[in-house]
This record gives C-alpha cells, sequence and structure tokens, in this order.
C-alpha cells in the first residue's frame, strides 16, 4: 500500500511572519513531485516546516503522513516515520565523522538507542554490513571512501556536501524524500550523478518531493507532477510540460496571475 | 596505646629479599582486608604523626639503599623549614601529626605470626586466610594502602629493555637507575608538600624506556581495585631516553553487573556517584564513586542454587559469606556429598569477606533482604489484590474507537472464583461494574473496566506491556506485611501452584526481567528464597501459527517445604553455591565506593566495596609525578578522572623536555562542584559564592587584630560534592559547610582562652564561634564570639570554597570561616632544550553545580621551541569551566612559539567559561598565538542531526563528542570509548 504525505492548507510562520500561507499537496511513495519558484517564494520553508524544524511554526493546516498528523512529533520522529530532507544548507558538525553518524542515524531509526543492550555479535555483524554498504552507496555518487573518516560537512565542497546527503538518503532509505536544491551549485555531470542516484531509489515504495530552480534534474528525473510555487502557495500544478512552459516564460507571468487572483 | 607502636616499630629493622616464588603472592592487595578493623583498633598500627624515627623507618621496611634513606631525611629537613606554599589555599590548619604517612597495618615488621597483633590476627582467622599466607604474611609484610599493585609488563615490552614497575620496585631493582633522576625535576626544595612527598613518599609508577625503543601501547598503572585516591603520597617518575616514545595513562575512570538500588536492580555501570545503593545490611548507601578499570585475566562465575543470580566477579573481590568449612557437624562428610553443616553454628557465624577466588562449593553466599517500612495508607489490602491480578493477567490501554481508559484482565473459563473476585474488587475499589466477556473457544473470559482512576493506578504503579511490567518504587517500599495480598494474587492469578501433597510449589511466569527481579525480592523480605529461571524467548510454532516469544523469566519456590539447603536470619538468607566457573576475561570491570556499610549488592548478593574508606576524610595527598623527555623523545601522560578534586590537590606534575623532545600532557575532567553561600565583597557587597570571582575584594578577619579587613581573592575553586552541614548560631546565623571545613572558635582550656580553627565536625553546641555582627561588614570592625545553637546533617552538596590572598578565611553569612580548598598545581612542561615541544590538552566538562578549575603551564627555557597549550571545555545545566594557561618565555627563549586556545562549547545561558591567560615573556623574538572560541551548540545543528533520526539528547551528545573528539582520538580505543559512555551520561536529561 502506498504510503501518502498529504499536506492540507499549511499556513507556516517564521518568526511571526507568515511565510506559508496555505498549502495543500499530497505526495505519494512511487511518485516524483517537482516543486519550482522564484527565490524567497517559501519552498524551504515547506520542506523545513515539513521535518519538523523549530523555529517552523505551523499556524494552521495539518501535515497528514501516513493517516498521522504529524505536526507534533519531532524531527526525529518524522525520520523514524520514514520522512528525509536532503537540506539546501546542510550543516558542517565538527569531530563527528560522517560514518559514524550514519550509523547512528540508522540504529536510531532502526529503534535502538546509542548505547543500549544489543547483541555485541548480531551488532557487529550490522556494523561491517552497514560499512559494505556505505561503501557502495558512496561509489554510487562518486564520493572518495575517505568521506566516511570525514567530519560531517565540514570543509567539503557545496557540490560534496550536496552529494553527501544523497548518500544520507540512499542509507536511510526514506519512503517520502525531500530535495531541497540539492542540484543548485552541482556542475553538469554532478547532477547527473545525483539524478541517477535518485532514480535508482525509484518505485513504489519511494516518493519524493524535489526542490528546485532548474530544468537539468527535471530532465533526468521526469517527474510526474509540477508544481509551482509563489508567494507561500502554489499557484500552478502540472506535468512535466509546466517545466517546459516556466522554461520558456519564467515565473512572471504565473506571479502577475496570481495577483490577480488574489485581488 | 602508644607502648603498641613501639613494639611494632623495632620489629622491621631487616627483611629479607622475596623469593620469587611468594612475589606472586605478594603483589596481591590485601588492603580490602581493611574494612573489618575497628577504627579505632586500625589507628593503633597506623601510627600517625612524622618523625625522623618514622621516616627512617619507612625507608626500613621497604629495606632501601642508604641515600634514600638520606634523601628521604633531608626532605624532611627542608618540609620542616619550608613555609606553607603560598600557590595554594592556607594549610595552616593541617595538623601534620595526625596523619598516617604509612599505611601498611600488619606489615610493620612483624616477622612471626606470634608478632601479628591480635586485632590482624582475628581478622584474618575471620578471612580464612590459609596458614602459609599467613606465614609469609608474618613474613614480608602486606602491602596495604599505601602501595599500588601493578601488573606485569608484557613480555615484548621487557625484552626492548622498557622498565615498568611500581617505584617501589623501581628502586629495589635498578636502584642507580632511580638515583640518577629521581627528584631531579622536582627537588624537594620546589615546594613545602613536594618536601613532604620526598621524604614519605610511597607507590607509584617507575618507568623506564631505552634509547630509541617506541612504546606503542599505552603504559596503564591499573591502580589497585580499592580506592585509587589512595595513593597519598605517591611518586612517579618516567624516562624517556633519547629518540624513545611512550604514552603513559594514569586512569581511573568511573563506570557489569546488576547491582541492586533498593526498587530494582540497574547495570553497575549506569551508576553515578551520589545514587544510592543498597548494602549488606539492607539499607540504602550512598555511592561515593564508581570506577572502572581495564582487567585481564581469570574472571569467576559464582553460581547460586538460584540460576539467575549468577554473577561475575575477578578474583580478588571480597564477597560476603558464611564458609562452609566454619559451620561443619562433627559428623563425617557422606561420600559424595557436601560436609554436612550444623545450622545451629550457621545461625551463628558471623558472614565474613571472603575475596571470591577463596570461595569453595557450598560456601554460603549472603543475600540480604532488602528493608522496607514505608507503610503507605493509599493502598488498601483490595487494591493491592487487584494490583497483584494485573501484574499477573492485567492490561492497561486507550480503547482505539471510544477514546477511554480501559483496564482488562484475562482469566481461563475456569477460574471462576477469581473472576468474582476481580470483578468485586473492582467494583469496590472504582465503584463502577465490570463487563465480563467470554471469549469463545479460546477458553477465556476477560474483565474489563472503563476507569481511569484504576487505569491511572495500573500504569503508574505497575506499568504495562507484558515485558515492562514492573512495581513502581512506592510499592517496593511498602512493608511486608502490607504488599502480601498484592504478592498472593500475583501467584494465584499467573501462577500454577501445584500441589505435591506435602509441599506446594509456586511458579510463576512473567516477560518482565525486572518484575521478576522484584518479586524474588518481595518473596525474599517475607522469607522466602525463590530461584529465577530463565526460559530463552525465539521463534515458535503455536497452532501452525509462527509467532516471538519473548524470554520468560520463571520465578519458582516451595512454601512449606522451602530450600532445604538455604537458611534464613531476620535479615538475610544464607544461599549455598553450586558452582563456580573460570574462564578467562579482558575487558573493563566496574566498582562502586559506596559509604557506610562499604558494600553493595549484585543479583542480590553481598559483595565488598572496592575502597576501605579509612582515609577519606582530611587526608592530604601530596604526589609527585616527574617525566623527562630526553632528546627527540615523545612523551605523553593523560590523566583521566571523574570524582571529586581533592585527588588532585597537592599533586606536583612536572616535565622537562631536552633537545626535540615532545611532552604532551593530557587532562580530562568531568564532574567535580557548589553553593549558595553569601559572601560579601567590595563593592559589591553580599553575592553568592558562585559570583566570586579573582581579583575582587573580600571581606575577611586579620588575626592579630581580629579586626576586619579587605583582601583580594585568588581564585574560586570547587571542591567536591560532599556531605553538608547546617550550622546555627544562638543569633540565628546559618551556614552550610562540609564536616572538615574549618570555622574559628575559642576555647577555654584551664586559664586560658585559645582561638583555633576547628573543623565543624568537632564543634559542639555551646562553643564558641567568630562572628562578624554587623552585616555588611565595615573595616576594622572587631569580630565577635557567639555560641553554636544547632549543627545539623543535610546531606550531600557540591561546595566551593575561595583563596583570599594573605589571609586564609573569609566572611560567610557573616561567620569567620576559613578557606579550605587546596589548589592543584597544573602539569607543567619546561622546555630545557633547543627545539622542544611541549603539547597541554585539557578537557573539561562542568556539568551543573560543577566548576571545573583546570590550567597548564609551558616555560620556555631554551631557543626554537614549539609549545601549545589547547583547553577544551564543555558547560552545561549552569556549569562552570575555568581554564588558567600559564605560558613563561624566558630571556635567551628567542624563537620561542607558542600558541594557546581555549575552545568552549557552551551548552545553555546559564552555563559560562572562562579562561585566564598568564603570559609572562622575557625575550622578543617571540611568536606568541592566543585564540579562544565560545561555541553555542545551535538549534540548526541539533535540527539537522535530529531530522536523521536522533533525538535531541542523542543529538546534542553527539555534538559534545564530536567538540571532545580532538582530545578523544588522543587515546586508546577502550578508554576513547569509556570517556564517550561517561559524557552521554553526563548528557542525558540535559534535554527538557
Ligand atoms: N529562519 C528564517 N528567519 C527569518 N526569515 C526566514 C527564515 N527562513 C525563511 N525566511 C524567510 O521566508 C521567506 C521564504 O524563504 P525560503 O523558504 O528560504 O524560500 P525559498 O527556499 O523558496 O527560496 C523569505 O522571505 C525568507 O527571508
Ligand atoms: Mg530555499
Amino acid at each position: 500500500m502506498a504510503s501518502t504525505l498529504e499536506i492540507r492548507d499549511l499556513h507556516v510562520s517564521v518568526e511571526g511572519k507568515e511565510i506559508l500561507k496555505g498549502v495543500t499537496l499530497t505526495v505519494k511513495t512511487g511518485e516524483i513531485h517537482s516543486i519550482m519558484g522564484p527565490n524567497g517564494s517559501g519552498k524551504s520553508t515547506l520542506a523545513l516546516a515539513l521535518m519538523g524544524h523549530p523555529k517552523y511554526e505551523v499556524t494552521k493546516g495539518e501535515i497528514l503522513f501516513k493517516g498521522q498528523n504529524i505536526v507534533e512529533l519531532e524531527p526525529n520522529e518524522r525520520a523514524r516515520l520514514g520522512l528525509f530532507l536532503a537540506f539546501q544548507y546542510p550543516l558542517e558538525i565538527q569531530g563527528v565523522p560522517l560514518g559514524r553518524f550514519l550509523w547512528a542515524a540508522k540504529k536510531a531509526l532502526l529503534g535502538q538507542s546509542q548505547d543500549g543492550q544489543t547483541d555485541k555479535k548480531a551488532d557487529a555483524k550490522a556494523l561491517s554490513q552497514f560499512r559494505k554498504e556505505l561503501q557502495e552507496k558512496m561509489k554510487l555518487l562518486k564520493m572518495d571512501e575517505s568521506f566516511a573518516q570525514r567530519y560531517l560537512n565540514v570543509g567539503f565542497s557545496g557540490g560534496e556536501k550536496k552529494r553527501a546527503e544523497i548518500v544520507q538518503m540512499h542509507i536511510l532509505k526514506p519512503e517520502i524524500a525531500i530535495l531541497d536544491e540539492t542540484d543548485s551549485g552541482l556542475d553538469i555531470d554532478s547532477v547527473k550523478i545525483v539524478a541517477e542516484a535518485v532514480n535508482q531509489l525509484r518505485g513504489p515504495d519511494f516518493g519524493a518531493l524535489v526542490i528546485t530552480h532548474y530544468q537539468r534534474i527535471l530532465n533526468f528525473l521526469k517527474p510526474d507532477y509540477v508544481h509551482v510555487m509563489i508567494d507561500g502557495r502554489i499557484v500552478r500544478s502540472g506535468d512535466e510540460s509546466l517545466v517546459h512552459e516556466l522554461e520558456a516564460k519564467g515565473y512572471d507571468w504565473l506571479i502577475n496571475e496570481s495577483k490577480a487572483e488574489v485581488s | 596505646m602508644t607502648k603498641k607502636i613501639e613494639e611494632v616499630r623495632h620489629l622491621g629493622e631487616k627483611k629479607r629479599p622475596i623469593a620469587e616464588k611468594e612475589r606472586e603472592t605478594y603483589d596481591r592487595d590485601y588492603s580490602r582486608y581493611a574494612f573489618s578493623y575497628p577504627t579505632d583498633k586500625y589507628k593503633y598500627v597506623l601510627k600517625p604523626g612524622l618523625s625522623r624515627e618514622v621516616i627512617e623507618e619507612i625507608s626500613a621496611i621497604k629495606n632501601e639503599p642508604k641515600w634514600m634513606r638520606e634523601f628521604r631525611l633531608k626532605a624532611y629537613e627542608i618540609f620542616l623549614k619550608k613555609p606553607m606554599p603560598t600557590w595554594g589555599g592556607d594549610l595552616s590548619h593541617i595538623n601534620f601529626d595526625t596523619i598516617t604517612y604509612y599505611a601498611t597495618p600488619t606489615d610493620k615488621g612483624a616477622r612471626s605470626w606470634e608478632d601479628v597483633p591480635e586485632e590482624v590476627k582475628k581478622t584474618f582467622d575471620r578471612l580464612g586466610i590459609p596458614e602459609a599466607e599467613r606465614k609469609f604474611l608474618a613474613g614480608v609484610g602486606a602491602q596495604y594502602d599505601s602501595e599500588v599493585v601493578y601488573h606485569s609488563i608484557r613480555e615484548d615490552l621487557a625484552k626492548k629493555g622498557v622498565i615498568f614497575l611500581s617505584m617501589d620496585e623501581g628502586l629495589r631493582e635498578y636502584p642507580d637507575l632511580v638515583k640518577e633522576y629521581f627528584g631531579t625535576v622536582i627537588p624537594p626544595t620546589d615546594n613545602k608538600f613536594a618536601a613532604l612527598n620526598s621524604a614519605v613518599w610511597s607507590g607509584g609508577s617507575f618507568i623506564y624506556v631505552p634509547k630509541g625503543v617506541h612504546v606503542e601501547i599505552p603504559l596503564q598503572a591499573y591502580f589497585r581495585i580499592n580506592a585509587p585516591q589512595m595513593g597519598q603520597f605517591e611518586r612517579t617518575l618516567i624516562i624517556a631516553d633519547e629518540g624513545a616514545r611512550v604514552h603513559y595513562i594514569e586512569g581511573c575512570l568511573p563506570g557489569g553487573e546488576q547491582v541492586s538500588v533498593g526498587d530494582r536492580w540497574v547495570n553497575i555501570e549506569s551508576l553515578k556517584p551520589g545514587d544510592y545503593v543498597i548494602a549488606d545490611n539492607g539499607e540504602k548507601a550512598r555511592v561515593r564513586a564508581t570506577m572502572v578499570r581495564r582487567y585481564r585475566g581469570e574472571m569467576l562465575t559464582i553460581k547460586p542454587i538460584s540460576p539467575y543470580n549468577a554473577f561475575r566477579l575477578t578474583p580478588e573481590h571480597p564477597v560476603l559469606v558464611v564458609r562452609r568449612s566454619r559451620v561443619l557437624q562433627r559428623r563425617k562428610p557422606r561420600n559424595g556429598w557436601l560436609p554436612e553443616v550444623d545450622t545451629e553454628k550457621l545461625f551463628t557465624a558471623q558472614p565474613e569477606y571472603v575475596p571470591a577466588g577463596e570461595l569453595t562449593v557450598g560456601d554460603f553466599l549472603v543475600f540480604p533482604k532488602v528493608q522496607a517500612h514505608n507503610y503507605n495508607p493509599r493502598y488498601s489490602p483490595e487494591l493491592l489484590k487487584l494490583l497483584g491480578y494485573y501484574l499477573a493477567e492485567g492490561s492497561a490501554f486507550i480503547h482505539k474507537t471510544l477514546n477511554v481508559p480501559v483496564v482488562s484482565f484475562s482469566f481461563g473459563t475456569h477460574e471462576k472464583e477469581v473472576i468474582t473476585e476481580v470483578c468485586d474488587l473492582i467494583t469496590k475499589i472504582t465503584g463502577k461494574d465490570a463487563y465480563v466477556t467470554e471469549l469463545k473457544g479460546r477458553h477465556a473470559v476477560n474483565v474489563t473496566v472503563y476507569s481511569q482512576e484504576l487505569f491511572d493506578v495500573c500504569t503508574s504503579s505497575c506499568g504495562t506491556g507484558a515485558s515492562s511490567k514492573r512495581l513502581s518504587d512506592e510499592l517496593m517500599a511498602l512493608p511486608p506485611e502490607q504488599i502480601e495480598p498484592l504478592l498472593t494474587a500475583y501467584f494465584v492469578g499467573d501462577g500454577n501452584v501445584c500441589d505435591k501433597g506435602n509441599s506446594v510449589m509456586y511458579r510463576a511466569a512473567t516477560a518482565s526481567e525486572t518484575l521478576a527481579q522484584q518479586i524474588q525480592e518481595l518473596l525474599a523480605r517475607k522469607g522466602i528464597y525463590a530461584s529465577i529461571h530463565v526460559r530463552p524467548g525465539g521463534d515458535d510454532t503455536i497452532n501452525g501459527r509462527k509467532i516471538h516469544r519473548k524470554d520468560q523469566y520463571i520465578i519458582v519456590y516451595t512454601a512449606d517445604k522451602r530450600w532445604s539447603e538455604i537458611r534464613q536470619t531476620d535479615r538475610y538468607f544464607l544461599v549455598p553455591i553450586k558452582e563456580i566457573e573460570r574462564a578467562p576475561y579482558d575487558g573493563f570491570v566496574f566498582n562502586l565506593d559506596v559509604e557506610g556499610p562499604s558494600s553493595y549488592l549484585v543479583r542480590g548478593f553481598a559483595v565488598h566495596n572496592c575502597t576501605a574508606p579509612i582515609y577519606s576524610k582530611e587526608s592530604l595527598h601530596a604526589a609527585v609525578v616527574e617525566l623527562i623527555a630526553k632528546r627527540g623523545a615523545h612523551l605523553r601522560y593523560t590523566t583521566l578522572q571523574n570524582w571529586s578534586n581533592d585527588v588532585y590537590n597537592l599533586v606536583t606534575k612536572r616535565a622537562i623536555a631536552y633537545e626535540d623532545a615532545t611532552v604532551e600532557w593530557v587532562d580530562a575532567n568531568i564532574g567535580c562542584l557548589t553553593a549558595d553561600t553569601k559572601v560579601f565583597l567590595n563593592p559589591r557587597g553580599a553575592v553568592n559564592i558562585t559570583e566570586v570571582k579573582p581579583n575582587d575584594w573580600i571581606y575577611a578577619l586579620d588575626l592579630n587584630t581580629m579586626e576586619i579587613v579587605k583582601r583580594p581573592v585568588k581564585g574560586i575553586v570547587c571542591t567536591g560534592v560532599k556531605p553538608v552541614f547546617k550550622l546555627i548560631t544562638e543569633n540565628y546565623r546559618e551556614i552550610k559547610a562540609t564536616a572538615n571545613h574549618p570555622f574559628l572558635a575559642l576555647y577555654r582550656s584551664e586559664k586560658h582562652w585559645h582561638l583555633v580553627w576547628k573543623p565543624l565536625e568537632q564543634l559542639q553546641v555551646g562553643d564558641l564561634i567568630a562572628i562578624i555582627d554587623e552585616l555588611p561588614p565595615k573595616e576594622g570592625k572587631p569580630a565577635e564570639f557567639v555560641r553554636i545553637k544547632a549543627l545539623e546533617p543535610l546531606g550531600e552538596e557540591a561546595v566551593y570554597d575561595i583563596e583570599v590572598e594573605g589571609a586564609h578565611n573569609f566572611i560567610a553569612n557573616g561567620l569567620i570561616v576559613h578557606n579550605s580548598r587546596l589548589t592543584m598545581k597544573y602539569p607543567s612542561v619546561y622546555m630545557l632544550g633547543k627545539g622542544a615541544r611541549a603539547d597541554i590538552l585539557s578537557v573539561a566538562f562542568a556539568g551543573k553545580g560543577q566548576h571545573q578549575d583546570t590550567g597548564g603551564k609551558a616555560i620556555h627555557a631554551a631557543p626554537y621551541t614549539t609549545s601549545t597549550i589547547v583547553s577544551k571545555s564543555v558547560s552545561k545545566d549552569g556549569g562552570r569551566a575555568t581554564y588558567r594557561g600559564q605560558l613563561v618565555v624566558a630571556k635567551g627563549a628567542h624563537h620561542a612559539k607558542s600558541n594557546v586556545r581555549c575552545d568552549a562549547l557552551i551548552l545553555d545561558e546559564y552555563s559560562r567559561s572562562d579562561t585566564y591567560p598568564y603570559i609572562e615573556i622575557d625575550e622578543d623574538q617571540v611568536t606568541i598565538g592566543h585564540e579562544a572560541t565560545v561555541g553555542k551548540v545551535g538549534d540548526d545543528q541539533i535540527f539537522y542531526l535530529m531530522s536523521r533520526g536522533l533525538s535531541e539528547s542523542e543529538a546534542l551528545s553527539m555534538i559534545v563528542l564530536g567538540f571532545m573528539e580532538p582530545f578523544t582520538k588522543t587515546l586508546p580505543m577502550e578508554y576513547a570509548i569509556e570517556f564517550n559512555r561517561l559524557i552521554q551520561l553526563e548528557m542525558e536529561g540535559s534535554v527538557g
């Protein structure tokens, strides 16, 4: 059965200022949705609010995931339900090697605490499996193995950070992933690598909400649905052809249109 | 008493060398036996006070070369002449005549068993130490508190010529080498306490690494299991010869077995100082310190009748037992049977602590009955009965569709009486009727009630879910008579009661381990020793369906017959050992230092503490650590500690780095201190003691004029979490202070009045102590005296102290108090050769109510020398970390380079971190860098980690551990893991 992320009339404020003004959107596993929109229209806000950033306050509306309203859930609880966010600006954490971090995250997702009393043998086996998997995934994203030992995002280039996000996604295997401008700042080869990695997960048990400015990545991803966000609202939804229309006309026609709608 | 001391003293003259065969025994640790001395008896062997004779005697007992004796005596002369150091708090209240300088009570040269004092003999008798060993003890002397037992160094190291011995052994076996270096880094003239240490030192490590030899594994002194802080006057000397490399770890990390904390058992490693455990008398006792050490050797598994209660420990760990050999019948044993026991004798036998390694099958372990006496009227017999049924067969949940709380019980159709009883109980308790539904085909009946009240009681006092049911603290504290209905109902509900004619066997099975332990415990209190068996879970097929079964804990006892082999008194059971298993072990072992009864319960059985807390009060720790890194050598010294700073007091640690040599000091401090005491500052007025900063002016009393003066504060320090007392004067001034905190008291002896600094514990109601009547204090006003109205113990609190320049007291809450803290001396490195390097890394973690005061010192005394001083501190929950980095560049040390870096991570707005760089530079061509970063953990970082599935506290500890990583990665793996675990322990509960 498909899992569904259903956003209903979502209003989100940051520091008292309303950024999202009623977003309604449904993403199911098996589907790829894309959100496009001008800078500052609220795309990242949507992504962060979906993941549960404490600064982004849901003032109205619901986020239903697998039938449960997750608005009150902590980010880690959302992650455990199968939600994932590839950050537009991944954070740097000193002293925490990427590999160690991912292992802890993986165990947390499986419901094992950090130092819980687990079967040592089973643990060691799981760890060696994990190592192998991590190596594979890094290869898939064309990252050097040594990144596993490097501190999380510290000293990574922009592109390396983004690819590391996708490695994380592959390891943590979410049901619905939100990719926030993962393609920004990537050269064309990297875009292709990332897109292929996303496509590899594609299937009935995986859905994604891909936030982007550019057609490039969408050419590889072939989204099922395309939405345009302007000023905190989704003003237009369509299929892939909408991408080409935007490419040709820019956002202005939609901005004008949406203003007309509001007034 | 005096007579005995003398008697013992002249016996110490001649010593025979220790034969190889005996060495093994010699190295064993007998200090644990010290617990059985009544304190006053113990003292007569301790022989307090310091004199030439005492020093000569120490030297004689140790059979030292003449030069060492002379060194000690000369140091003693220096000690007498040296003034009290100014770098510490005032030390004038230390009475050197009351300190015991060498504590090896049985060892004062008694050469035949007859010479051993009666008291000691009794102890040995009680301990059942074999005759051969007694002889040996009499001949050579047991190692008591002052010496350190060392593990053997690995053979390959020995082959390379590396020497790693206790300082005493080092002196015996390599006198020339020791003579060449001993006291060259820190001569007796350095300070009064270095002189004292030089005069009376005992224990410590001696390491020599020959030219060019690299020691790859870190050398670790496993301090004896008892009292790592007891190396009162230990002496460590490490020499890395040219081009050598060595890493030494002075490690005492706190810490698995399951230990009883009263209402349940917990893993020993999850305990922290300040927690309470159950001691051998069945009462609660506070954990003073927890420790862990690396152990490589034999591990014993002691298996009593109940296999579940088997526990593991190291052979030297004392276990409370009654030895079978002591309580035998006269009758000869029947073939193949254990010798039979005389019950009379067994009951009157006093249990004794015996090292686990000496136990034999058939000895009786002591299973204390945890004392519970908190009658609670909230629990009626009816309610307890119902809770018993709930534990056995009940479940509590919120009905999904109706959204109402439900408590439900399921029984077999045939259990008619029980069903009726449960219905009645429900009605009585909730006033509601229960619904009885029969589940057709499954021969089961459900009794259900919708009641918020009952739901709350059941879940809060018994938990929910088959594998997580447990009794609340409150229930476990009920006296045995009150809890009885619960137990009865539990066995009726869950168990099968099996009538075997002459005896009735009770059985109950539960998936909750905690519940099984608790039921065993409750049965024990009413005099029944039940055994627990574990039926491992696994995948199974029932009626064609695949199911996963959890582990089942089966509690079994026989009511009237009882275990024929188990005897009981009103406070404990005696449970015979069925089997002892021995297996090699390599890993960490844990131990607790428990106050009062000095013992704790492992899987229900009493074992002894690690420590014989003999010197815990007022003891003087004056250790000396000397490091010498010769040309091109690399020497690293790591200290890990996580208890109060007492251990550190007056330790002088210094290194010399010659040409191109590198010395690294790595220091980690976790855990330490607090107070709400008000002190008077000028001009700030009354402030909390924690608010005092160095260079504030504080009011103090000039003891010559007895008038109030203003004095600058040198520092404020934490001194540990300690028992605190409240002192109330007749004019209702109050102050909280530790037992040893000195107050200025006025005493009359015969005709004269004396002013004396008296520790609080020696004060009595009615004594006169100095106060300042008028607050705030004014300069020039005289002190007054007032009588003590009351002294009350208050429990444990973290305490602070202030160092005052030029006066050794200050005015706190209007009373005149002495400052008691003795400042540690920070590790220092003297770079004496061109190109030498010093790296000092200090890591501190200051949690709630703690103040970590750490520091390091680098002295550049040669050109082209380099030093880095790095401090990393984490503070949270109002904790405070202070770092003092001192840098000296002497004239001529041109092209010296130094970098002082202080990184602080502050986890909340209440915590703080301060660094005090002290820099003295007498040379122009130098490069000095000073950097300080203060980091706050950002919401975004936490959110990022949480979005991957980590909980908030996991995310926080991950960030903290990452911050500590530069330190952690210098540690060997097992220490790093242990360190991380400690930090995680500190971080727990820091969120929300
Ligand atoms: N943490 C924040 N604090 C203040 N304003 C914010 C914050 N995050 C987003 N905003 C504001 O919300 C609006 C939408 O931003 P964002 O969601 O990042 O847009 P997009 O991702 O579409 O470029 C912008 O005006 C931005 O300044
Ligand atoms: Mg954005």
